[in-house]
């Protein structure tokens, strides 16, 4: 019977760590998230999306408990057992999320976020920085910025004092120590991170570089790279042009010091934003061709972004990486 | 919501440990009620920058070693249709009345009635706060508990306690009853 409980439990580990399972999941939150912001107050659609994820979880659970053969009552009896392994835990978090809204939403968030920031690095990529307008602005944004720094850091004390909540009860078992600052750490990886990893095996410190890592630079991650969007070769095709037009823009905007440069700038991010996306679609759906997205001349909508919204992108990128620091610092 | 789901409920609870239970409490009424500024005053927070809720709020309060997870959903009419997506495994409701509101204690008490009909409320107990007692138009609680004909329920427990959210007054003594009536029962 003991024997049976570990082969289980390394049977459903190894489905939540398998395509069939992370791909549907990533899908859902990669195309959900944009709504997922960090105001204090949620937004009613938030209760229907993760409603939605809820079912998906079901779904996904009932169709491999069907294929392995085991039943509800072993599967959760196996699913508890993860107490005592931290690894497997990790590996059951997006499930966890399904019952665990504050969890789900944090989740989302920072999936929000993780998209955000890869376009702005495919930016930086292909400029070789960020234009200037993308850059200044601080002192507008700080007092924006800061209150949604303490709500984010109010979103993973949570985090971190239910982590530690399961981590106390380990403790008495295994006479474990470890600092705040790591478990901070390990409690931001199991919200953030751990959908989007799969993780197998790894140490937890070696989770914790390779998020700073992928925070960074999103290629480190396997799932997650995405040739279509490198640098292209310099007048080969229509992206480059618009990079030019960019820079040339950011001149511009510099000169007139006027709004709309930074909208453009904005409008531009969003699309980057937008066309990762279906490009990743494009990668889980397994159909390669077609990926090299033709770049949207970022003029078009610039009437339709609002001062709202140019100021919260702004702000996330620095939110972005003030985040970054606090998780590559801990 | 199949099996698997509940099921995981046990599961979660296993991995957060046995340290600290949890309640789950919504918090309901009309819109201008005063549910976002009592759930700021449980949580210490300021209440003076508060905006209606379009959608809604959560805060955690640890209460005599319980976590205390309050909803706050907002209470404008276009929004009350989407009460009943919250009601599910709620340990207790909370209803906040404005009692200087008069204009509208039919309509609140419509309302309330409409929520202790819901399968998801069954026998859940219900704390109701007679909210805004600072204000000197405010009806006492008394005369608010008979007009809802809260005598009338039988199927639960119920409290009604008077207090004004803004500046904290009776709102220690309800959750002095949640503690007393239903925390100590759990
Ligand atoms: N005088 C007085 N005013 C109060 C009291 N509680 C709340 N208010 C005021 O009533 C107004 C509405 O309060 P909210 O907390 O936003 O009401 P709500 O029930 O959350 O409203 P919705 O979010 O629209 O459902 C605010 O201006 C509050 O300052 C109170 O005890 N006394
Ligand atoms: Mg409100």
């Amino acid at each position: 019977m003991a024997d049976d409980g570990e082969w289980m439990l390394e049977s459903i580990a190894g489905y939540l760590s398998s395509p069939d399972w992370i791909i549907p999941i990533a899908d859902f939150t990669e195309n959900n998230c944009s709504v997922f912001d960090d105001e204090d107050e949620n937004k009613l659609t938030y209760t229907e999306i993760h409603q939605r994820y809820k079912q998906l979880v079901e779904r996904l659970l009932d169709n491999y408990m069907q294929e392995v053969g085991i039943t509800e009552e072993q599967f959760l009896e196996a699913s508890s057992a993860l107490t005592v392994n931290k690894t497997l835990q990790a590996v059951f978090q997006p499930v966890l999320a399904t019952h665990d809204f504050q969890m789900f939403r944090s989740l989302m968030v920072q999936k929000n976020m993780e998209l955000q920031l890869q376009a702005l690095h495919v930016i930086k990529e292909r400029n070789g920085g960020l234009p200037e307008c993308l850059t200044d602005g601080v002192d507008v944004m700080s007092e924006l910025e800061k209150k949604e720094m303490n709500i984010l850091q109010e979103v993973l004390r949570r985090s971190k004092e239910e982590y530690e909540l399961e981590k106390a009860d380990r403790i008495q078992e295994k006479d474990e120590t470890a600092s705040t600052s790591s478990s901070l750490s390990e409690a931001l990886l199991g919200t953030a991170c751990d959908s989007v990893n799969g993780i197998n095996g790894t140490s937890q410190e070696n989770e914790l570089k390779e998020y700073g890592v992928l925070k960074t630079s999103p290629p480190s991650c396997e799932r997650k790279t995405l040739p279509a969007l490198r640098p292209p070769v310099k007048g080969s095709g229509p992206a480059d042009h618009m990079t030019s037009e960019i820079l040339s823009d950011c001149d511009s905007s510099r000169r007139l010091t006027d709004e709309e440069g930074l909208q453009q700038r904005t409008e531009y991010l969003k699309q980057q934003r937008d066309k990762l996306h279906a490009l990743k679609r494009d990668q889980t759906l397994k159909t390669p061709t077609e990926r090299a997205p033709v770049a949207p001349d970022p003029r078009h909508h610039t009437q339709e972004i609002s001062v709202e919204e140019k100021k919260k992108l702004q702000k996330r990128k620095h939110l972005a990486e003030k985040l970054k620091e606090e998780v590559i610092k801990k | 919501m199949g099996e698997v789901q509940k099921g995981l409920f046990s599961v979660i609870e296993k991995l957060k440990g046995t340290t600290e239970q949890e309640l789950r409490i919504v918090l309901l009424g009309l819109d201008n009620a005063g549910k976002t500024t009592l759930l700021k005053q449980l949580a210490s927070e300021d209440v003076n920058t508060i905006t209606p809720t379009q959608g809604f709020n959560i805060k955690s309060v640890s209460c005599d070693g319980m976590k205390l997870n309050v909803w706050d959903i907002g209470g404008q009419r276009k929004i009350r249709p989407f009460w009943k997506k919250y009601l599910e495994n709620t340990d207790l409701l909370i209803y906040v009345i404005d009692s200087a509101d008069k204009k509208r204690f039919e309509e609140t008490g419509l309302e309330l009635s409409e929520l202790i009909d819901e399968e998801n409320l069954k026998g859940v107990p219900l704390l109701i706060f007679a909210n805004k007692q600072d204000l000197a138009t405010a009806s006492p609680a008394s005369e608010i508990a008979e007009g809802l004909n809260l005598h009338t329920y039988r199927d639960r427990e119920w409290q009604i306690q008077a207090c004004s959210a803004v500046d904290g007054e009776g709102v220690q003594d309800g959750m002095n009853w949640i503690i007393n009536n239903i925390v100590k029962k759990k």
